[in-house]
């Protein structure tokens, strides 16, 4: 909520808006990132809001042509060797080794 | 491939840097070569997307319109170089090679597929599979004096593709020669189950060139002098030679699209770009001993690129909680607004024409002293047939100081035939200069 709060208090980007932003994306930026991509957000931003022009339209889809659902048969199959799938991960013992939760 | 071609081609390469790799497959052995860009998966080659994160990353499958190209016979001479994940207007936010312009290697290919129209041009009777976004096949194809044609959003699978925008993301091709991607485009068209979207589309038809075409009265404002007398030059041919008639238009919603296309591209990035985290594909950190935000924190800080970091950031932003419906969804509303616009001109024109691009290609120290804006800004007349996931072609119809220049043809939806059609009309009364170095 903290986190909400904040945003919604503000529509500018500034360097704590910037680190907050690559904290949820998990990227952590240098000093000159964050000098560089303040300014250039900022910038783009203002351009952005030109939007804000825009009014009356309400319809809106999430592609630009009608996709329709396609569903495939439930039949179990194996297109790709797991052996091939794991051969770019980390492992032990056929398990995927990864980073600790905790 | 035989020896002598091989050769000159890394030959080539050395100077142009249009390939990430090359095969050795022997070209004579084949019915026709093709390249992939190198966000398309490739079993035989790295696929890297122009980023270090994914360094050393083999898929195990072809992409499929590269599995396509091959069942027909086609050899894969290589992948081309690009922007990484396709985040650019030049093709210098590569992390390899950083393709050098056919017609003057100290100026830009275009982006973001400009190893593509790089190898298009250089290599004689090449296609060259490309991939847009936002204009990434026309840009290109235009700086680099090559036809460059993107289809209607879901006329190709894109299994495969390693994705940029979902709802945005196009394969195309590029050749010096129009009537090959005529001849072509039906191989890698059509329904593919493991890509949904490319799913119960409207049949390609064949269908005749355009005879009416618009042009957007704002589209050829404040061009430069030579550029504007170029596409001028062309639009009294389209009526000459080809018996096309042109009318100006006004569409005043095409002013919002870029800002649109922005948000949604960069806010469809920042997911997409979230599986690469160090575990599945490329580059790893340094230990599995740390925290997972830690580990996943480090790697995407240490092996993305300046501009893919930028995308991530303002898409992260655009979309979050209380923003959304700010941007994203009013985004998405003028992406709607933009596709009425281009319906109810479709009532009065066949086709709309615009230059492709503002400009011929900028030399490296101009593209060096661009702010991220102004380069975003320089996409204002490739995005919106890309936003509105309009099939397109873009020609080239001139020289100015004897950089190419290219005109862009936009077609309704699923009308790829008419394009191709006019593509193929054009080249028969425009005369293309080859580049000096050629293959």
């Amino acid at each position: 909520m903290e986190l909400l709060d904040f945003i919604q208090r503000r529509f500018v980007m500034d360097k704590e808006t910037v680190r907050k932003v690559a904290m949820l994306a998990r990227l952590e930026l240098s000093e000159d990132e964050m000098e560089s991509f303040t300014k250039d957000l900022g910038d783009i931003l203002g351009h952005l809001s030109m939007l804000d022009e825009v009014q009356g339209l309400e319809d809106y889809a999430f592609n630009p042509v009608e996709v329709s659902d396609v569903l495939r048969d439930d039949e179990p199959h194996q297109e790709i060797d797991p052996e091939e799938l794991l051969r770019d991960m980390d492992t032990y013992e056929d398990y995927v080794r990864g980073p600790r939760l905790s | 491939m035989s020896e002598d071609i091989s050769d000159r081609i890394r030959a080539l390469n050395d100077i142009y840097g249009m390939f990430y790799s090359i095969s050795d497959t022997d070209i004579g052995k084949h019915a026709f070569h093709f390249s992939a860009k190198d966000n398309l998966a490739t079993k035989d080659h790295p696929t890297t997307a122009g980023s270090r994160i994914l360094s050393g990353y083999r898929p195990p499958f072809d992409a499929a319109p590269v599995e396509s190209l091959r069942r027909a016979g086609g050899a894969l001479l290589g992948k081309t170089s690009m922007d990484e994940f396709g985040f650019g207007t030049f093709s210098v936010n590569s992390a390899f090679e950083v393709p050098r312009n056919p017609y003057d290697i100290e100026r830009s290919c275009g982006g973001s597929s400009g190893g593509a129209a790089c190898a298009a041009s250089l290599i004689s009777g090449h296609l060259a599979l490309g991939v847009s976004t936002g204009g990434s096949i026309s840009c290109p194809a235009a700086f680099c004096g090559v036809y460059g044609f993107t289809p209607t959003y879901g006329r190709v699978s894109r299994h495969g593709l390693l994705d940029y925008g979902n709802s945005l993301d196009k394969v195309g091709m590029l050749s010096a020669d129009c009537s090959l991607i005529g001849e072509m485009f039906p191989l890698i068209a059509g329904d593919d189950p493991r890509d949904p979207t490319s799913c119960g589309h409207p049949e390609m038809r064949d269908m005749d060139m355009p005879t009416r075409v618009g042009v957007p009265r704002d589209s050829v404002e404040e061009l430069p002098a030579g550029l504007r007398q170029t596409f001028d030059s062309a639009l009294e041919v389209l009526k000459e030679e080809l018996g096309m008639e042109v009318e100006t238009l006004e569409m005043p919603m095409f002013r919002y699209a870029q800002p649109a296309y922005y948000i949604i591209a960069t806010s469809e990035a920042s997911t997409n770009l979230a599986r690469y985290g160090g575990m599945r594909y490329g580059a790893r950190g340094e230990s599995l001993d740390s925290h997972f935000d830690r580990y996943f924190t480090d790697v995407r800080s240490e092996y993305l690129g300046a501009e893919a970091k930028r995308r991530v950031l303002l898409g992260t932003f655009t979309r979050m909680v209380g923003l959304r419906d700010r941007y994203y969804i009013k985004a998405l509303q003028v992406r709607h607004g933009v596709i009425s616009e281009y319906k109810r001109a479709y009532q009065k024109v066949d086709a709309i024409i615009t230059p492709t691009m503002p400009f011929t290609a900028p030399r490296f120290n101009e593209v060096a002293g661009m702010s991220a804006l102004e380069i975003y800004l320089a996409d204002h007349l490739t995005i919106p047939p890309n936003l509105a996931g309009m099939p397109h072609l873009s020609m080239p119809c001139g020289y100015v100081e004897g950089m190419p220049v290219g005109m862009q043809m936009v077609g309704d939806h699923w009308e790829e035939s008419m394009l191709l059609k006019a593509g193929e009309a054009w080249e028969r009364v425009f005369e293309r200069q080859d580049p000096e170095a050629m293959v």
